[in-house]
């Protein structure tokens, strides 16, 4: 085609490997795939549910949109895992003069993530703040039964009620958290310079610390599952003194995004046995959306904490390449400071 | 041999023919010359023929009693025969009734014998479908019934002629516009691929192999170069530029005449709808990533962008969410809520199925515009060639800057409104659920937030045209380099707090409506200095007239005209009049159209030869933009002052006055057909450069690396550029005509470095 | 020259004033330049001495830059400052320091006027409602006397259409709600209108300064009828 500088005759697959020897590829079916499987997703997903009815012919489909999304980022690694580190171009000018490229754009990424969570949150303060909340709405007596009242039931009220209700929540942080540091710890092993550590053990070190984040994001998930669906049983510990009793799912207790007369025990007249009802959507969508955004991101962590322990079990984290796993590092305590903020707004308050 | 065979030829054909024409009763040379002929006899006056029982306009397939009769002439009671007669009709068909008559024909009919006796018959005649006039012609003789020769000398007839109106052409059938919208675009996209094929064929006939075609089409999807990129965007932009014009010539048809019924406005709100998230999302942003991905990386002396895979996904985004987008428009099921999407209608069941599909798909290109956002913001700020300070760089590079840095600050919050608008028509949450306590204001403030730095983001790479332009046609430096930059930067700060001008009738409190105006209007001062500044920049230059530097002196003219009508919403006793009328479909056109449309098409004709090393032709181009110029302006100023008496926008029609109410005067109805006309002249001014652009590809003249004498290192790569456009490890150093030293970081550089802190692991460097 | 009400035309004819002082000068600049520097044919001479991958002289004069974003903020502070009083009119607070007054006793009349700003004044204003739905508006009178305030319904065109009759003199506060909705009822004749929020109520001021009968409009997309939903309003001696 055109003049080519001296380079070779060599055209990598756009399928992969890639040669990173020569820079970053030029040709990817990576994007292609990825843009055709959110497009086929989005399409299906639509159908799937059309204002809260469920047609369930179209899971199928859906699946299929996830496999093609799937299948791009398998594309995408395969150009990836060759990299080893010698091609990490860094900046020429000021002011972010010799720092990885990638960096600076995991940093423009954040910023961006920052205006998504903060929209999010806008709507949560929005709501939180003109709406009335259920308990004052209770006490004041502004209500008569069998007729919904429009209030806001933060999930607070549900979860914060005991110990055992906030315990998923409360070791999520902590896993979270956790998280945060053993991604540090594989940073740190494998940043270690040659020669001062066996590279058997760095590779070790480094997929299993990275095994250990993946490990706490999928506990991260799970126990949010539990949180919303499953519940769980405490059984009898006499010599603690607890009793045997359900901690019931979100689902199980009605707070749901659908729910337009909600019930509680809390919000029954003592004196006339009158139950409030309350058309919780808003405060139940509010909940579930902003969570389920930050499951999302955690979602997205796990894909490619996934990567990078593959990756590490190969052993191809050595120093010159150690900075990929301070890329995702960033992202990572990012998802974690968000979390350290929807927590106490969400969970607590 | 043969000249006597086809003249036998024509002869038998024509006897073969000839017998089968009917002749009226009327002959050859005229009526009353001739007369009946099987009588021959003479004429009379005295004889009155007449035809009665048909209607005024005949219903399709009715049967109507025919009476024909004549009084007059000799003939009478007591005669042995008393009259006969011919009647003929151009369509329809007779059947008779008694036996009185008989008929000669589908629809001709005479007496029989036992009809002689008579001087009134009775016929049947059923009119046909085809609402066309019926011509009646009636022949009487009136017969003196002596006996002798053929009986007839002595009689007397006449003539007679009716015509019954039809009720016009059947009405023709409804006709389906998204029918007539997809056929449309298949038929350009086809004629365009061949175009595109012949092009390619006549460049290159060799090449023109199927073993070829595998590689080249993989190269095209999967490219992450920058220049391919760009075109791709391009060619998107420009196909979705002319399938948003395709919608909007059939608003103006709609609307070229008050109550008209071209489209239902159950179609027509769809129209107008895509048509605006077309022009914007589809056409307009990738038109300006097209230039960004093409130019911006050439004119910072930069190989390629700093993430080339994730600039591919980027563009991928794009066509797949134009399917999404368009999904449910061809089944009459598309979006119909207007671009901006208002809650609650947006998440009710009455606003259309595809309005699910229209947020998936710009969730898509909000995602796209994102990554793009990161892409560019990196690079600038990463891969500038040495030399090239801050304040050294190309002003269209600042302008990328500015715009994508608004972009990505403000388009998140777009998407999370599209996303709880997704939601909730998939899920059914509440975020705009109003009898649960959503509040659509919410939506409101979620997509201003967006939408008007959104609109300055497209107009901001405009600016950054324009700058190059006019400093390369007048051979000067652009004025006041560095006020630009802070006037541009001050548009991308001062852009995200105007939002709520949008607003204004919607119950905001009186505090913010003051401070929103007092914020509207400041964005007219750095708008102000830069168009000074780009005035002065003429001052003294030597203009050198390409058609580059007429878009941008018509720019100049439209963008002013645009900005000075926005200068009257923000002024609310105004506001209050004209929001949502024609005022503003006018003021957004004027800058849309005439500013990021116009700058485009100043860019298209100042890089064109650059991104394809060939020249467009500049007669074409002169043409392209008086038409375009001219028919624009017919187009878009009457608008002005339809809106101010009052015109309604996105109304399927309009009103005019009548005796019993004041509504549009009786000119807005003429002015609203004229606008029409002007759309079309205006969409087909445009072809001109669709034609120009193909034509220079075919046999274009070979460009120079530097055509129009730009100093940005663009114009030191070859035209097109290589692969990679630079080579990695010997980028270009910019020189500096100024004596300081002025590639020194400034003290916030300073400051800011210092606060970076470098792995010190690794040597200086950059690649 | 607007001719829509003497608080639009005032403003109207000051910014049009300055939008063509503004044009004048900055087309009049635009056009000279165009003609009078304009190349030879075929000569370009490189004015700034233009070379590729040279950064150019730098070509300024801050007293000129000073002086164009200086005199275009004082237009704008102006003109922010000649549009304030209307804001506070369209939007009146009720009360005595209002444009409007208070509400009227039963009996009393708006004895609304234009005064010399252009303003409408009155002595007290009559409350009323509008209800909006997909695709119809609902006038409620309220509690206002027949010959104030009264609803019926017109044919036009074969097309009937709620008709809200209102007295000249006048000066009414409407209420908006709506069913369903955003929807916007637009009084062009009177220069006003205001957006229709579910869940919110609005306000809107009708000054019925004259005699007269238009058509009014909806002037916030609602949905399919969306440019059928009007309604007559006739202001009555």
């Amino acid at each position: 085609m055109s003049d080519d500088y001296g380079h070779d005759e060599h055209h990598p697959s756009p399928w992969g490997p890639h040669d990173w020897g020569h820079g970053a590829p030029h040709n990817s079916f990576a994007p292609l795939i990825m843009a055709i499987g959110i497009g086929i997703f989005l399409l299906m997903f639509g159908n799937l549910f059309a204002f809260g009815e469920y047609d369930s012919g179209y899971l199928p489909m859906v699946f299929v949109g996830l496999a093609v999304i799937a299948s791009s980022f398998i594309v995408w690694w395969r150009q990836d895992m060759s990299f080893d580190g010698t091609y990490e171009p860094r900046s020429s000018g000021v002011p972010f003069k010799n720092i990885q490229i990638r960096k600076v754009g995991v940093w423009v990424f954040l910023m961006s993530e920052m205006m998504i969570f903060t929209s999010l949150f806008s709507t949560y303060m929005r709501y939180r703040l003109g709406i009335p909340r259920c308990d004052t709405v209770f006490e004041s007596g502004d209500w008569v039964e069998g007729v919904a009242v429009n209030c806001y039931e933060p999930a607070s009220q549900l979860i914060a009620s005991s110990w055992w209700h906030i315990a998923p929540g409360a070791i999520n942080t902590f896993a979270l958290i956790i998280s945060s540091f053993t991604i540090v710890q594989a940073l740190r092993w494998a940043h270690k310079p040659e020669g001062s550590v066996d590279e058997e053990v760095r590779r070790k070190r480094v997929y299993r610390y990275l095994g250990a984040t993946w490990f706490l994001a999928v506990l991260f998930l799970t126990l949010k599952m539990v949180e919303w669906f499953i519940g769980f049983h405490v059984p009898e510990i006499g010599f603690l003194g607890i009793h045997e009793h359900e901690i019931h799912s979100l689902y199980s207790e009605g707070y749901l995004i659908s729910n337009d007369h909600y019930q509680s025990h809390n919000y029954v007249d003592e004196a006339t046995g009158a139950h409030m009802v309350a058309n919780i959507k808003v405060s139940a969508t509010m909940f579930y959306v902003t969570t389920g955004t930050h499951g999302a991101h955690v979602l997205g962590g796990i894909i490619g904490l996934t990567y990078l322990t593959y990756k590490a079990w190969t052993g191809a984290y050595k120093p010159q390449s150690a900075v990929s796993i301070e890329y995702f590092g960033l992202y990572w305590h990012f998802v974690d400071l968000v979390w350290v903020l929807v927590f106490p707004f969400f969970y607590l308050y | 041999m043969s000249r006597r065979l086809v003249i036998f030829s024509i002869l038998a054909l024509a006897m073969v023919v000839a017998p089968t024409v009917t002749s009226l009763p009327s002959g050859i040379s005229g009526v009353k010359d001739t007369g009946c002929n099987c009588h021959g006899t003479d004429t009379s006056d005295s004889v009155i023929a007449s035809i009665s029982g048909l209607p005024e306009s005949y219903n399709a397939s009715v049967t109507y009693a025919v009476t024909v009769s004549f009084t007059g002439g000799p003939g009478s009671e007591g005669n042995a025969n008393i009259g006969g007669f011919n009647l003929w009709a151009s369509d329809g068909s007779f059947a008779t009734v008694d036996s009185s008559t008989q008929l000669t024909g589908p629809s001709e009919a005479t007496h029989t014998v036992e009809g002689n006796d008579q001087s009134s018959w009775i016929i049947e005649w059923t009119a046909p479908d085809s609402g066309k006039d019926v011509d009646f012609v009636l022949h009487t003789n009136s017969v003196n019934g002596n006996e002798g020769d053929s009986g007839s000398s002595g009689d007397m007839w006449n003539k007679a002629e009716a015509t019954v109106l039809g009720f016009g052409p059947p009405p023709p059938p409804p006709v389906d516009p998204f029918k007539v919208l997809a056929t449309l675009i298949l038929v350009s996209s086809v004629l365009l691929s061949i175009v595109v094929l012949y092009v390619f064929y006549r460049n290159n006939p060799d090449g023109f192999e199927w073993e070829k075609f595998a590689p080249w089409i993989t190269e095209w999807l999967t490219s992450t170069d920058h220049k391919k990129i760009g075109t791709l965007y391009f060619v998107q932009g420009l196909f979705f530029l002319g399938v948003g014009g395709i919608m909007a010539m059939m608003i103006r048809v709609q609307l070229s005449s008050p109550g008209n019924d071209f489209i239902s406005q159950d179609y027509y709100n769809q129209f107008f709808t895509l048509h605006g998230t077309t022009m914007i999302f589809l056409a307009a942003m990738p038109l300006i990533a097209g230039f960004a991905n093409w130019i911006v990386p050439l004119q910072i002396g930069a190989p390629d962008l700093a993430f080339p895979r994730l600039n591919a996904l980027s563009f991928w985004l794009q066509p797949v969410s134009a399917l999404l987008i368009f999904t449910g428009v061809f089944s009459g099921a598309g979006a119909d809520t207007g671009w901006t999407g208002y809650a609650p209608y947006v998440v009710t069941e009455t606003a259309h199925a595809g309005v699910s599909m229209w947020a998936a798909g710009q969730l898509m290109l909000v995602a796209s515009s994102t990554l793009t956002g990161i892409n560019f913001l990196t690079t600038i700020a990463v891969m500038r060639a040495p030399g090239m300070g801050w304040f050294q760089m190309p002003l269209f590079t600042w302008s990328i800057l500015v715009a994508n840095l608004m972009l990505f600050l403000s388009i998140p919050a777009f998407g999370v409104g599209l996303i709880q608008v997704y939601l909730d028509r998939t899920i059914g949450t509440g975020f705009y659920d109003v009898s649960a306590g959503g509040d659509p204001l919410l939506w409101s403030h979620l997509f201003w937030y967006f939408g008007h730095p959104e609109v300055y983001v497209v107009v901001v790479p405009a600016f950054g045209v324009i700058s190059e332009v006019v400093a390369t046609s007048a051979r000067r430096s652009i004025f006041g380099y560095k006020s630009m930059v802070y006037a541009m930067a001050g548009i991308g700060i001062v852009a995200f707090i105007v939002y709520g001008h949008h607003m204004f009738t919607s119950g905001m409190s009186p505090t913010l409506r003051f401070v929103t105006m007092l914020t509207t209007m400041l964005v007219a001062v750095p708008t102000g200095i830069k168009v000074f500044n780009w005035l002065k920049t003429m001052h003294g230059g030597s203009l050198v007239y390409r058609t580059h530097t007429l878009w941008t002196l018509g720019f100049l003219v439209t963008f002013t005209l645009g900005g000075i009508s926005g200068m009257f919403f923000p002024s609310m006793g105004m506001d209050v009049h004209l929001h949502e009328t024609y005022f503003v479909v006018a003021h957004f056109h004027y800058v849309l159209v005439g500013g990021t449309v116009f700058g485009f098409f100043a860019a298209i004709y100042y890089w064109y030869p650059k991104m394809t090393g060939r020249m467009l032709d500049e007669r074409l181009g002169v043409l392209h933009f008086l038409t375009g110029f001219i028919s624009y302006n017919a187009l878009f100023w009457p608008m002005h002052r339809l809106g101010v008496v009052g015109m309604i926008r996105r109304t399927h029609t309009y009103y005019i006055t009548t005796d019993d109410f004041q509504a549009l005067p009786e000119w807005a109805a003429d002015w609203n057909m004229m606008i029409s006309i002007s759309a079309f002249l205006f969409f087909a001014s445009n072809l001109i450069l669709v034609a120009n652009m193909i034509k220079s590809l075919v046999r274009g003249e070979k460009a120079p690396a530097d055509p129009w004498g730009g100093w940005s290192f663009e114009w030191m790569t070859s035209s097109p550029p290589p692969t990679p456009s630079f080579d990695p490890h010997d980028i270009p150093t910019l020189k500096n005509a100024n004596e300081h030293v002025a590639n020194e970081p400034g003290k916030i550089g300073k400051w800011f470095q210092r606060l970076m802190v470098a792995d010190d692991t690794v040597e200086e460097g950059s690649h | 020259m607007a001719g829509v009400t003497p608080l639009y035309d005032a403003l109207w004819e000051d910014y049009i004033l300055w939008s063509l002082f503004v044009g004048a000068i900055t087309f009049g600049w635009l056009y000279h330049h165009t003609f009078y520097y304009r190349s030879d044919d075929g000569e370009s001479p490189n004015v700034d001495d233009l070379k590729v991958g040279v950064f150019p002289k730098d070509y300024d004069n801050l007293r000129l830059e000073v002086t164009w974003t200086v005199l275009p903020f004082i237009l704008i502070v102006w003109l922010t400052y000649i549009s304030w009083a209307p804001l506070d009119a369209v939007w009146s607070q009720t009360g005595p320091d209002g444009y409007h007054g208070s509400e009227c006793m039963e009996g009393e009349s708006s004895n609304n006027y234009v005064d010399e700003g252009g303003y409408v004044r009155s002595d007290c204003y009559h409350v009323m409602s509008i209800d909006a739905q997909q695709w119809f508006w609902e006038f409620d009178c309220m509690e206002l006397a027949g010959d104030l305030c009264s609803t019926d319904f017109a044919t036009v065109e074969g097309e009937t259409k709620p008709l809200l009759n209102l007295k000249a003199g006048e000066t009414y506060l409407a209420t908006l709600t709506s069913q369903d909705v955003t929807h916007a009822p637009k009084f062009t004749n009177f220069g006003m209108m205001e957006d229709v929020i579910p869940g919110v109520e609005t306000n809107l001021w009708l000054p019925a300064t004259e005699e007269i009968s238009f058509l009014m409009l909806c002037a916030e997309f609602c949905g399919d009828n969306h440019a059928y939903m009007t309604a007559q309003v006739t202001v009555n001696g």
